[in-house]
Protein backbone atom coordinates (compact mmCIF):
# COMPACT_ATOMS: atom_id res chain seq x y z
CA UNK A 1 0.00 0.00 0.00
CA UNK A 2 1.89 2.76 -1.07
CA UNK A 3 -0.93 4.75 -1.92
CA UNK A 4 -1.73 7.61 0.02
CA UNK A 5 -4.97 6.55 2.32
CA UNK A 6 -8.38 8.01 1.59
CA UNK A 7 -9.42 8.01 4.77
CA UNK A 8 -6.57 8.70 8.02
CA UNK A 9 -8.30 8.33 11.34
CA UNK A 10 -5.42 10.00 13.87
CA UNK A 11 -5.08 8.58 17.71
CA UNK A 12 -8.83 9.65 18.04
CA UNK A 13 -10.60 9.71 21.25
CA UNK A 14 -13.92 9.91 21.84
CA UNK A 15 -16.57 10.02 24.98
CA UNK A 16 -20.44 10.51 24.78
CA UNK A 17 -21.94 13.34 27.43
CA UNK A 18 -24.32 12.02 30.11
CA UNK A 19 -24.32 15.25 31.72
CA UNK A 20 -22.10 17.75 33.17
CA UNK A 21 -19.32 16.32 35.04
CA UNK A 22 -19.89 12.59 33.53
CA UNK A 23 -18.91 11.49 30.48
CA UNK A 24 -18.56 7.72 29.13
CA UNK A 25 -15.13 7.13 27.08
CA UNK A 26 -16.30 5.19 23.48
CA UNK A 27 -12.65 5.26 21.60
CA UNK A 28 -9.40 5.71 23.14
CA UNK A 29 -6.44 6.43 21.33
CA UNK A 30 -7.29 4.67 17.82
CA UNK A 31 -5.77 5.10 14.87
CA UNK A 32 -6.34 3.72 11.57
CA UNK A 33 -5.67 4.21 7.67
CA UNK A 34 -8.29 3.32 5.16
CA UNK A 35 -6.38 3.28 1.79
CA UNK A 36 -7.41 2.92 -1.41
CA UNK A 37 -9.29 0.13 -3.27
CA UNK A 38 -9.43 -1.62 -0.09
CA UNK A 39 -11.79 -3.69 1.46
CA UNK A 40 -12.05 -3.11 5.26
CA UNK A 41 -14.20 -5.13 7.99
CA UNK A 42 -14.43 -3.88 11.49
CA UNK A 43 -15.73 -6.24 13.94
CA UNK A 44 -15.92 -6.18 17.49
CA UNK A 45 -19.11 -7.15 20.30
CA UNK A 46 -21.84 -4.37 20.98
CA UNK A 47 -20.92 -1.64 22.77
CA UNK A 48 -16.81 -1.91 21.62
CA UNK A 49 -17.05 1.23 20.00
CA UNK A 50 -16.85 -0.14 16.19
CA UNK A 51 -19.84 1.97 14.85
CA UNK A 52 -19.03 5.01 16.83
CA UNK A 53 -15.82 4.96 14.76
CA UNK A 54 -17.64 4.54 11.45
CA UNK A 55 -19.76 7.47 12.27
CA UNK A 56 -16.36 9.15 12.53
CA UNK A 57 -15.21 8.54 8.70
CA UNK A 58 -17.34 11.08 7.40
CA UNK A 59 -17.85 13.58 10.64
CA UNK A 60 -21.46 12.19 11.57
CA UNK A 61 -19.05 12.23 14.61
CA UNK A 62 -16.11 14.42 15.46
CA UNK A 63 -13.24 13.06 17.66
CA UNK A 64 -12.95 15.27 21.03
CA UNK A 65 -9.01 14.75 20.84
CA UNK A 66 -7.39 13.70 17.61
CA UNK A 67 -8.91 14.14 13.81
CA UNK A 68 -10.06 12.19 11.03
CA UNK A 69 -8.99 13.52 7.70
CA UNK A 70 -10.80 12.39 4.56
CA UNK A 71 -8.82 12.97 1.86
CA UNK A 72 -6.84 15.36 3.91
CA UNK A 73 -9.61 17.52 4.70
CA UNK A 74 -10.42 17.47 8.58
CA UNK A 75 -13.85 16.42 8.93
CA UNK A 76 -14.22 18.75 11.83
CA UNK A 77 -14.01 21.85 9.20
CA UNK A 78 -17.97 22.46 8.74
CA UNK A 79 -17.31 24.62 5.19
CA UNK A 80 -16.04 21.40 3.48
CA UNK A 81 -18.45 18.83 5.10
CA UNK A 82 -20.26 17.74 1.93
CA UNK A 83 -17.17 17.29 0.19
CA UNK A 84 -16.29 15.01 3.16
CA UNK A 85 -19.31 13.43 2.90
CA UNK A 86 -20.05 12.86 -0.53
CA UNK A 87 -16.29 11.10 -0.60
CA UNK A 88 -17.45 9.04 2.10
CA UNK A 89 -21.02 7.34 1.97
CA UNK A 90 -22.89 5.68 4.58
CA UNK A 91 -26.02 2.84 4.91
CA UNK A 92 -27.08 2.57 8.00
CA UNK A 93 -28.27 -0.47 10.20
CA UNK A 94 -32.17 0.15 9.64
CA UNK A 95 -33.61 -0.27 6.00
CA UNK A 96 -36.99 1.58 6.71
CA UNK A 97 -35.22 4.59 8.62
CA UNK A 98 -32.73 5.45 5.91
CA UNK A 99 -35.71 6.30 3.14
CA UNK A 100 -36.58 9.85 2.35
CA UNK A 101 -38.66 9.64 -0.72
CA UNK A 102 -41.86 7.94 -1.62
CA UNK A 103 -40.62 7.08 -4.99
CA UNK A 104 -37.45 4.76 -5.14
CA UNK A 105 -35.99 6.99 -7.54
CA UNK A 106 -36.48 10.11 -6.01
CA UNK A 107 -34.56 8.42 -2.98
CA UNK A 108 -31.68 8.31 -5.23
CA UNK A 109 -32.25 11.65 -6.04
CA UNK A 110 -31.74 13.10 -2.45
CA UNK A 111 -28.32 13.64 -1.77
CA UNK A 112 -27.57 14.97 -5.69
CA UNK A 113 -30.52 17.17 -5.04
CA UNK A 114 -28.21 18.07 -1.32
CA UNK A 115 -25.08 18.65 -3.54
CA UNK A 116 -26.65 20.21 -6.28
CA UNK A 117 -25.56 18.26 -8.84
CA UNK A 118 -27.75 19.79 -12.40
CA UNK A 119 -31.15 17.61 -13.57
CA UNK A 120 -29.38 16.39 -16.33
CA UNK A 121 -26.61 14.36 -14.46
CA UNK A 122 -29.04 13.55 -12.36
CA UNK A 123 -31.01 11.36 -14.57
CA UNK A 124 -27.87 9.52 -15.84
CA UNK A 125 -26.30 8.84 -12.41
CA UNK A 126 -29.16 7.56 -10.78
CA UNK A 127 -29.69 5.29 -13.90
CA UNK A 128 -25.81 4.38 -13.42
CA UNK A 129 -26.23 3.63 -9.62
CA UNK A 130 -29.58 1.52 -9.79
CA UNK A 131 -28.13 -0.54 -12.69
CA UNK A 132 -25.38 -1.24 -10.31
CA UNK A 133 -27.37 -2.26 -7.70
CA UNK A 134 -29.84 -4.16 -10.37
CA UNK A 135 -32.39 -2.17 -9.01
CA UNK A 136 -33.40 -0.13 -12.24
CA UNK A 137 -36.78 -1.84 -12.91
CA UNK A 138 -38.01 -0.91 -9.28
CA UNK A 139 -37.44 2.92 -10.10
CA UNK A 140 -41.08 3.85 -10.26
CA UNK A 141 -42.09 1.99 -7.08
CA UNK A 142 -42.77 3.55 -3.40
CA UNK A 143 -39.99 1.86 -0.85
CA UNK A 144 -42.72 0.48 1.33
CA UNK A 145 -43.46 -2.74 -1.34
CA UNK A 146 -40.00 -3.24 -1.21
CA UNK A 147 -38.08 -6.14 0.57
CA UNK A 148 -35.35 -5.47 3.41
CA UNK A 149 -32.45 -6.26 1.22
CA UNK A 150 -33.89 -4.06 -1.87
CA UNK A 151 -34.64 -1.24 0.19
CA UNK A 152 -30.42 -1.46 1.61
CA UNK A 153 -29.74 -1.78 -2.03
CA UNK A 154 -31.99 1.39 -2.92
CA UNK A 155 -29.48 3.06 0.25
CA UNK A 156 -26.81 2.01 -1.30
CA UNK A 157 -27.55 3.08 -5.20
CA UNK A 158 -28.74 6.54 -3.43
CA UNK A 159 -24.85 6.76 -1.98
CA UNK A 160 -23.24 5.65 -5.14
CA UNK A 161 -25.42 8.39 -7.05
CA UNK A 162 -22.64 11.08 -5.17
CA UNK A 163 -20.22 9.11 -6.59
CA UNK A 164 -18.01 8.55 -3.47
CA UNK A 165 -14.37 7.11 -3.25
CA UNK A 166 -15.65 5.27 -0.24
CA UNK A 167 -19.07 3.19 1.05
CA UNK A 168 -18.71 2.92 5.08
CA UNK A 169 -21.53 0.02 5.53
CA UNK A 170 -22.18 0.32 9.57
CA UNK A 171 -23.98 -2.62 10.29
CA UNK A 172 -25.96 -2.53 7.03
CA UNK A 173 -26.61 -6.15 7.00
CA UNK A 174 -27.97 -6.64 10.60
CA UNK A 175 -31.50 -6.57 9.92
CA UNK A 176 -32.18 -8.32 6.83
CA UNK A 177 -32.88 -12.12 6.22
CA UNK A 178 -30.24 -14.49 5.06
CA UNK A 179 -30.87 -13.58 1.47
CA UNK A 180 -31.23 -9.83 2.03
CA UNK A 181 -27.69 -10.75 3.10
CA UNK A 182 -26.33 -12.08 0.37
CA UNK A 183 -27.96 -9.36 -1.96
CA UNK A 184 -25.92 -7.35 -0.39
CA UNK A 185 -22.66 -9.00 0.14
CA UNK A 186 -22.70 -9.68 -4.03
CA UNK A 187 -23.01 -6.25 -4.45
CA UNK A 188 -19.99 -4.93 -2.01
CA UNK A 189 -17.94 -7.79 -3.32
CA UNK A 190 -18.76 -5.91 -7.25
CA UNK A 191 -18.27 -2.69 -6.16
CA UNK A 192 -14.99 -3.64 -4.21
CA UNK A 193 -14.04 -5.51 -7.84
CA UNK A 194 -14.62 -2.35 -9.59
CA UNK A 195 -12.23 -0.74 -7.20
CA UNK A 196 -14.56 0.79 -4.56
CA UNK A 197 -13.39 1.40 -1.10
CA UNK A 198 -15.18 -0.60 1.26
CA UNK A 199 -15.57 -0.11 4.82
CA UNK A 200 -17.79 -2.85 6.96
CA UNK A 201 -19.07 -3.01 10.33
CA UNK A 202 -20.69 -6.28 10.94
CA UNK A 203 -20.73 -9.00 13.31
CA UNK A 204 -21.53 -11.94 10.88
CA UNK A 205 -18.09 -13.54 10.56
CA UNK A 206 -19.15 -14.96 6.98
CA UNK A 207 -19.03 -11.19 5.99
CA UNK A 208 -15.40 -10.68 7.32
CA UNK A 209 -13.69 -13.73 5.46
CA UNK A 210 -13.85 -11.54 2.34
CA UNK A 211 -12.18 -8.74 3.57
CA UNK A 212 -8.99 -7.88 2.65
CA UNK A 213 -8.16 -6.17 6.34
CA UNK A 214 -9.88 -6.71 9.94
CA UNK A 215 -9.91 -4.68 12.36
CA UNK A 216 -10.81 -5.74 16.00
CA UNK A 217 -11.79 -3.15 18.75
CA UNK A 218 -12.89 -3.83 22.09
CA UNK A 219 -13.52 -1.45 24.94
CA UNK A 220 -13.18 1.14 22.11
CA UNK A 221 -9.62 0.46 21.37
CA UNK A 222 -8.29 -1.58 18.30
CA UNK A 223 -6.55 -4.97 19.30
CA UNK A 224 -6.39 -7.14 16.69
CA UNK A 225 -5.57 -6.14 12.78
CA UNK A 226 -4.44 -8.30 9.90
CA UNK A 227 -5.85 -10.57 7.30
CA UNK A 228 -9.44 -12.61 8.04
CA UNK A 229 -6.14 -15.33 8.15
CA UNK A 230 -4.37 -13.63 10.58
CA UNK A 231 -7.17 -12.71 12.58
CA UNK A 232 -9.19 -15.98 12.70
CA UNK A 233 -5.65 -18.00 14.01
CA UNK A 234 -6.21 -15.94 17.25
CA UNK A 235 -8.88 -18.40 18.11
CA UNK A 236 -8.53 -18.24 22.03
CA UNK A 237 -8.34 -14.23 21.97
CA UNK A 238 -11.17 -13.76 19.78
CA UNK A 239 -13.01 -16.56 22.46
CA UNK A 240 -12.18 -14.08 25.19
CA UNK A 241 -13.60 -11.17 23.33
CA UNK A 242 -17.04 -13.04 22.44
CA UNK A 243 -16.67 -12.64 18.89
CA UNK A 244 -17.26 -15.81 16.62
CA UNK A 245 -14.98 -17.38 14.55
CA UNK A 246 -16.27 -18.76 11.02
CA UNK A 247 -17.24 -22.27 11.13
CA UNK A 248 -14.46 -23.40 9.22
CA UNK A 249 -12.34 -22.10 11.45
CA UNK A 250 -13.05 -23.56 14.46
CA UNK A 251 -13.81 -26.95 12.44
CA UNK A 252 -10.27 -26.88 11.51
CA UNK A 253 -8.88 -25.93 14.80
CA UNK A 254 -10.92 -29.09 16.32
CA UNK A 255 -9.50 -31.32 13.84
CA UNK A 256 -5.92 -29.49 14.11
CA UNK A 257 -6.10 -30.84 18.04
CA UNK A 258 -7.14 -34.39 17.09
CA UNK A 259 -4.87 -34.19 13.86
CA UNK A 260 -1.84 -32.41 13.77
CA UNK A 261 -1.21 -32.15 10.34
CA UNK A 262 -4.45 -30.59 9.63
CA UNK A 263 -3.99 -27.37 8.54
CA UNK A 264 -5.28 -24.63 11.09
CA UNK A 265 -5.56 -21.77 9.44
CA UNK A 266 -8.84 -22.23 7.10
CA UNK A 267 -11.41 -19.44 6.86
CA UNK A 268 -13.66 -20.69 3.89
CA UNK A 269 -15.63 -23.81 4.08
CA UNK A 270 -14.46 -24.85 0.71
CA UNK A 271 -10.73 -25.03 2.06
CA UNK A 272 -11.62 -27.48 4.83
CA UNK A 273 -13.45 -30.34 2.52
CA UNK A 274 -9.98 -29.80 0.48
CA UNK A 275 -8.17 -30.39 3.37
CA UNK A 276 -10.41 -33.12 4.20
CA UNK A 277 -9.38 -34.63 0.99
CA UNK A 278 -6.18 -34.14 1.16
CA UNK A 279 -5.79 -36.21 4.08
CA UNK A 280 -8.39 -38.78 3.17
CA UNK A 281 -7.15 -40.14 0.23
CA UNK A 282 -3.51 -41.04 1.19
CA UNK A 283 -5.06 -43.00 4.56
CA UNK A 284 -7.56 -44.65 2.33
CA UNK A 285 -4.82 -45.92 0.29
CA UNK A 286 -2.80 -46.78 3.12
CA UNK A 287 -5.81 -48.84 4.52
CA UNK A 288 -6.23 -50.14 0.96
CA UNK A 289 -2.84 -51.93 1.26
CA UNK B 1 -61.36 -10.73 13.82
CA UNK B 2 -57.89 -11.20 11.63
CA UNK B 3 -59.15 -8.56 9.97
CA UNK B 4 -58.96 -6.17 13.17
CA UNK B 5 -55.51 -6.03 12.75
CA UNK B 6 -54.22 -5.89 8.85
CA UNK B 7 -54.46 -2.08 9.11
CA UNK B 8 -51.32 -1.30 6.73
CA UNK B 9 -54.33 -3.25 3.90
CA UNK B 10 -56.56 -0.78 4.82
CA UNK B 11 -54.24 2.85 4.08
CA UNK B 12 -55.85 5.00 1.87
CA UNK B 13 -53.42 7.90 1.65
CA UNK B 14 -52.41 8.04 -1.96
CA UNK B 15 -55.13 6.24 -3.45
CA UNK B 16 -54.09 7.02 -6.47
CA UNK B 17 -55.63 5.15 -9.48
CA UNK B 18 -53.75 5.11 -12.65
CA UNK B 19 -56.28 5.28 -15.45
CA UNK B 20 -53.94 7.23 -17.80
CA UNK B 21 -56.32 9.72 -18.75
CA UNK B 22 -56.02 13.72 -19.69
CA UNK B 23 -56.34 14.45 -16.13
CA UNK B 24 -53.33 11.96 -14.87
CA UNK B 25 -51.07 13.60 -17.36
CA UNK B 26 -51.83 17.00 -16.44
CA UNK B 27 -48.80 19.27 -15.06
CA UNK B 28 -49.34 18.63 -11.27
CA UNK B 29 -48.76 22.35 -10.31
CA UNK B 30 -51.56 23.28 -13.13
CA UNK B 31 -53.60 20.46 -11.65
CA UNK B 32 -53.23 21.97 -8.25
CA UNK B 33 -53.57 25.38 -9.40
CA UNK B 34 -56.94 24.56 -10.92
CA UNK B 35 -58.46 22.60 -8.03
CA UNK B 36 -57.53 25.86 -5.70
CA UNK B 37 -59.81 27.82 -7.85
CA UNK B 38 -62.37 25.97 -8.37
CA UNK B 39 -62.53 25.29 -4.39
CA UNK B 40 -62.61 29.01 -4.15
CA UNK B 41 -65.10 29.48 -6.77
CA UNK B 42 -67.13 26.72 -4.70
CA UNK B 43 -66.85 28.25 -1.68
CA UNK B 44 -67.76 31.99 -2.67
CA UNK B 45 -70.57 30.61 -4.96
CA UNK B 46 -74.40 30.69 -2.86
CA UNK B 47 -76.75 29.95 -5.69
CA UNK B 48 -78.77 26.87 -6.79
CA UNK B 49 -78.01 26.58 -9.82
CA UNK B 50 -74.40 27.80 -10.27
CA UNK B 51 -73.89 24.71 -7.55
CA UNK B 52 -75.93 22.72 -9.69
CA UNK B 53 -73.33 23.10 -12.68
CA UNK B 54 -70.43 22.80 -10.44
CA UNK B 55 -72.01 19.28 -9.41
CA UNK B 56 -72.42 18.38 -13.00
CA UNK B 57 -69.28 19.34 -13.65
CA UNK B 58 -67.39 17.44 -11.02
CA UNK B 59 -69.41 14.18 -12.11
CA UNK B 60 -68.34 14.86 -15.61
CA UNK B 61 -64.49 15.15 -14.39
CA UNK B 62 -65.17 11.44 -13.55
CA UNK B 63 -65.51 10.33 -17.16
CA UNK B 64 -62.86 12.60 -18.34
CA UNK B 65 -60.18 11.27 -15.55
CA UNK B 66 -61.76 7.62 -16.61
CA UNK B 67 -62.94 7.09 -12.78
CA UNK B 68 -65.39 5.01 -11.97
CA UNK B 69 -68.10 7.30 -9.97
CA UNK B 70 -68.16 5.00 -7.51
CA UNK B 71 -65.20 6.26 -5.90
CA UNK B 72 -66.44 9.22 -5.30
CA UNK B 73 -69.54 8.30 -3.62
CA UNK B 74 -67.47 6.16 -1.17
CA UNK B 75 -65.67 9.34 -0.06
CA UNK B 76 -69.19 10.88 1.14
CA UNK B 77 -70.41 7.80 2.73
CA UNK B 78 -68.57 8.81 5.90
CA UNK B 79 -69.63 12.72 5.25
CA UNK B 80 -73.30 11.78 5.58
CA UNK B 81 -73.82 12.40 9.12
CA UNK B 82 -72.04 15.74 8.85
CA UNK B 83 -73.51 17.12 6.61
CA UNK B 84 -77.17 15.97 8.67
CA UNK B 85 -75.79 17.17 11.77
CA UNK B 86 -74.86 20.80 9.72
CA UNK B 87 -77.51 20.85 7.63
CA UNK B 88 -80.01 20.60 10.72
CA UNK B 89 -78.60 23.01 12.99
CA UNK B 90 -78.20 26.05 9.93
CA UNK B 91 -81.99 24.86 9.28
CA UNK B 92 -82.71 25.79 13.22
CA UNK B 93 -80.46 28.68 13.84
CA UNK B 94 -79.42 30.22 10.64
CA UNK B 95 -82.88 31.61 10.13
CA UNK B 96 -82.01 35.04 11.48
CA UNK B 97 -78.74 35.85 10.15
CA UNK B 98 -80.11 34.26 6.62
CA UNK B 99 -82.93 36.43 6.33
CA UNK B 100 -85.05 37.84 3.31
CA UNK B 101 -87.02 35.51 0.92
CA UNK B 102 -89.84 34.36 2.08
CA UNK B 103 -90.28 32.96 5.58
CA UNK B 104 -92.47 29.55 5.87
CA UNK B 105 -92.47 28.91 9.24
CA UNK B 106 -91.60 30.98 12.73
CA UNK B 107 -91.61 29.66 16.35
CA UNK B 108 -89.85 30.78 19.23
CA UNK B 109 -86.75 31.75 17.58
CA UNK B 110 -86.53 29.15 14.90
CA UNK B 111 -87.01 30.71 11.13
CA UNK B 112 -87.21 28.95 8.10
CA UNK B 113 -87.23 30.98 5.31
CA UNK B 114 -86.51 30.23 1.54
CA UNK B 115 -83.58 31.90 2.00
CA UNK B 116 -82.11 29.56 5.17
CA UNK B 117 -83.49 26.74 3.10
CA UNK B 118 -81.49 27.99 0.42
CA UNK B 119 -78.01 28.00 2.90
CA UNK B 120 -78.67 24.32 3.91
CA UNK B 121 -79.14 22.72 0.59
CA UNK B 122 -76.26 25.47 -1.53
CA UNK B 123 -73.83 24.12 1.81
CA UNK B 124 -74.82 20.45 1.52
CA UNK B 125 -73.96 20.72 -2.24
CA UNK B 126 -70.80 22.24 -1.60
CA UNK B 127 -69.47 19.34 0.63
CA UNK B 128 -70.69 16.75 -2.10
CA UNK B 129 -68.80 19.32 -5.00
CA UNK B 130 -65.30 19.51 -2.84
CA UNK B 131 -65.43 15.85 -1.91
CA UNK B 132 -66.22 15.02 -5.35
CA UNK B 133 -63.54 17.41 -6.20
CA UNK B 134 -60.81 16.35 -3.98
CA UNK B 135 -61.15 12.65 -4.84
CA UNK B 136 -60.57 13.43 -8.51
CA UNK B 137 -57.58 15.12 -7.76
CA UNK B 138 -56.34 12.42 -5.27
CA UNK B 139 -57.21 9.51 -7.20
CA UNK B 140 -55.16 10.80 -10.50
CA UNK B 141 -52.43 12.51 -8.66
CA UNK B 142 -49.70 10.79 -6.77
CA UNK B 143 -48.64 11.80 -3.51
CA UNK B 144 -44.71 12.54 -4.95
CA UNK B 145 -46.48 14.53 -7.37
CA UNK B 146 -48.89 15.98 -5.34
CA UNK B 147 -45.72 17.51 -2.81
CA UNK B 148 -43.81 18.31 -6.14
CA UNK B 149 -46.73 20.25 -7.21
CA UNK B 150 -47.02 21.99 -4.21
CA UNK B 151 -43.30 22.60 -3.32
CA UNK B 152 -43.42 23.98 -6.90
CA UNK B 153 -46.64 26.51 -6.42
CA UNK B 154 -45.43 27.54 -2.93
CA UNK B 155 -41.75 28.51 -4.33
CA UNK B 156 -42.62 32.11 -5.05
CA UNK B 157 -43.05 32.70 -0.94
CA UNK B 158 -39.36 31.60 -0.69
CA UNK B 159 -38.80 35.19 -1.08
CA UNK B 160 -40.36 35.94 2.08
CA UNK B 161 -38.38 33.45 3.87
CA UNK B 162 -41.36 30.64 4.29
CA UNK B 163 -39.09 27.40 4.47
CA UNK B 164 -41.25 25.80 1.58
CA UNK B 165 -38.67 23.25 1.04
CA UNK B 166 -38.42 22.11 4.50
CA UNK B 167 -42.35 22.36 4.44
CA UNK B 168 -42.29 20.01 1.31
CA UNK B 169 -39.90 17.46 2.77
CA UNK B 170 -41.91 16.90 5.90
CA UNK B 171 -45.13 16.04 4.16
CA UNK B 172 -43.11 13.81 1.84
CA UNK B 173 -41.83 12.04 5.01
CA UNK B 174 -44.91 11.99 6.66
CA UNK B 175 -46.59 10.21 3.81
CA UNK B 176 -43.22 7.78 3.30
CA UNK B 177 -43.31 6.35 6.93
CA UNK B 178 -47.61 5.95 7.04
CA UNK B 179 -46.95 2.57 5.82
CA UNK B 180 -44.00 2.31 7.88
CA UNK B 181 -46.07 3.09 11.51
CA UNK B 182 -49.12 1.32 10.30
CA UNK B 183 -47.32 -2.36 10.33
CA UNK B 184 -45.28 -0.90 13.49
CA UNK B 185 -48.70 -0.78 14.76
CA UNK B 186 -50.04 -3.79 13.68
CA UNK B 187 -47.08 -5.78 15.19
CA UNK B 188 -47.52 -4.27 18.90
CA UNK B 189 -51.18 -4.50 18.61
CA UNK B 190 -50.39 -8.23 17.91
CA UNK B 191 -48.08 -8.20 20.86
CA UNK B 192 -50.29 -6.68 22.90
CA UNK B 193 -53.01 -9.09 22.18
CA UNK B 194 -51.17 -11.80 22.53
CA UNK B 195 -50.46 -10.83 26.15
CA UNK B 196 -54.18 -10.93 26.50
CA UNK B 197 -55.34 -6.42 26.24
CA UNK B 198 -58.25 -6.44 24.16
CA UNK B 199 -58.73 -3.83 21.56
CA UNK B 200 -62.08 -2.95 20.41
CA UNK B 201 -64.27 -5.49 22.62
CA UNK B 202 -65.65 -2.54 23.70
CA UNK B 203 -69.22 -0.76 22.47
CA UNK B 204 -68.35 2.08 20.21
CA UNK B 205 -70.10 4.53 21.85
CA UNK B 206 -67.91 3.73 25.43
CA UNK B 207 -65.67 6.70 23.80
CA UNK B 208 -63.22 6.63 27.00
CA UNK B 209 -62.53 3.09 27.43
CA UNK B 210 -61.94 2.63 24.03
CA UNK B 211 -59.27 5.28 23.99
CA UNK B 212 -57.78 3.77 26.93
CA UNK B 213 -57.35 0.64 24.85
CA UNK B 214 -55.30 2.41 22.68
CA UNK B 215 -52.48 3.68 24.81
CA UNK B 216 -50.41 0.88 25.41
CA UNK B 217 -50.00 0.80 21.36
CA UNK B 218 -49.90 4.69 20.89
CA UNK B 219 -46.93 5.47 23.45
CA UNK B 220 -44.51 2.57 22.03
CA UNK B 221 -45.48 4.05 19.01
CA UNK B 222 -44.41 7.13 19.85
CA UNK B 223 -40.87 5.90 21.59
CA UNK B 224 -40.52 4.07 18.05
CA UNK B 225 -41.36 6.94 15.75
CA UNK B 226 -38.66 9.60 17.49
CA UNK B 227 -35.89 6.29 17.29
CA UNK B 228 -36.56 6.36 14.14
CA UNK B 229 -36.52 9.74 13.69
CA UNK B 230 -33.02 9.79 14.94
CA UNK B 231 -31.77 7.37 12.20
CA UNK B 232 -33.22 9.05 9.75
CA UNK B 233 -31.77 12.64 10.89
CA UNK B 234 -28.25 10.95 10.54
CA UNK B 235 -29.07 8.75 7.49
CA UNK B 236 -30.15 12.15 5.84
CA UNK B 237 -26.92 14.70 7.08
CA UNK B 238 -24.66 11.29 5.91
CA UNK B 239 -26.16 12.31 2.55
CA UNK B 240 -25.36 15.73 2.78
CA UNK B 241 -28.51 17.61 3.90
CA UNK B 242 -28.57 20.77 5.34
CA UNK B 243 -31.56 22.63 6.33
CA UNK B 244 -32.10 25.75 4.51
CA UNK B 245 -29.13 25.20 1.77
CA UNK B 246 -30.16 25.56 -1.40
CA UNK B 247 -30.21 22.73 -3.55
CA UNK B 248 -31.34 21.65 -7.35
CA UNK B 249 -34.54 19.74 -8.10
CA UNK B 250 -34.40 16.06 -10.15
CA UNK B 251 -37.89 16.53 -11.03
CA UNK B 252 -38.91 19.06 -13.77
CA UNK B 253 -42.11 19.40 -14.76
CA UNK B 254 -42.81 21.37 -18.28
CA UNK B 255 -45.88 23.00 -19.18
CA UNK B 256 -47.82 21.70 -22.16
CA UNK B 257 -50.65 23.21 -24.21
CA UNK B 258 -53.22 20.97 -22.31
CA UNK B 259 -52.11 22.11 -18.88
CA UNK B 260 -52.79 25.97 -19.58
CA UNK B 261 -56.52 24.84 -21.67
CA UNK B 262 -57.40 22.81 -17.89
CA UNK B 263 -56.16 25.80 -15.62
CA UNK B 264 -58.46 28.22 -18.25
CA UNK B 265 -61.04 25.78 -18.51
CA UNK B 266 -61.59 26.13 -14.86
CA UNK B 267 -61.38 30.11 -14.61
CA UNK B 268 -63.83 30.08 -16.86
CA UNK B 269 -65.98 27.48 -15.00
CA UNK B 270 -65.66 29.17 -11.81
CA UNK B 271 -66.47 32.65 -13.69
CA UNK B 272 -69.76 31.20 -15.16
CA UNK B 273 -70.82 29.89 -11.54
CA UNK B 274 -70.42 33.18 -9.87
CA UNK B 275 -72.18 35.32 -12.43
CA UNK B 276 -75.08 33.02 -12.55
CA UNK B 277 -77.63 35.19 -10.38
CA UNK B 278 -80.44 32.52 -9.65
Amino acid sequence: MTNNPIIRVEDISFSYKVNQDQQIPVLKNVSLDVYPGEYLAIIGHNGSGKSTLSKHLNGILTPSEGGVYVNGIDTRDRMRLHEVRSKVGMVFQHPDNQIVATIVEDDVAFGLENIGVAPQEMKERIDASLAVVGMSEFRHRPPHHLSGGQKQRIAIAGILAMRPQCVVLDEATSMLDSYGRQEILTVIRKLHEEGMTIVTVTHHMSEVTQADRVVVMEAGQIVLQGTPREVFSHQARLQELHLDVPDASRIAAYVHAQCASFSVDLIENDEVVEEVNRHSIPQAEASGT
Amino acid sequence: MSAEFELSRNITIGQYLPTESVVHRLDPRFKLAAFVILILAIAICNTYVGNLFALVICISMFAVAKIPLHYGISGIKPAIPFIIILATLQLLFYGEIANGGTVYVQYGFITISSESIRLVLVSAMRFVEVIFLSSVLTLSTSTTELTHGMERLLGPLHKVKFPVHAFALIITIAIRFVPTFAMEMEKMMKAQASRGADFGTGEWWRIIRRTKDMLPIIIPLFNVALARAEDLILAMEARCYTPGASRTQYTHYKAQGKDYVALLTSIVISVIMLVIPW
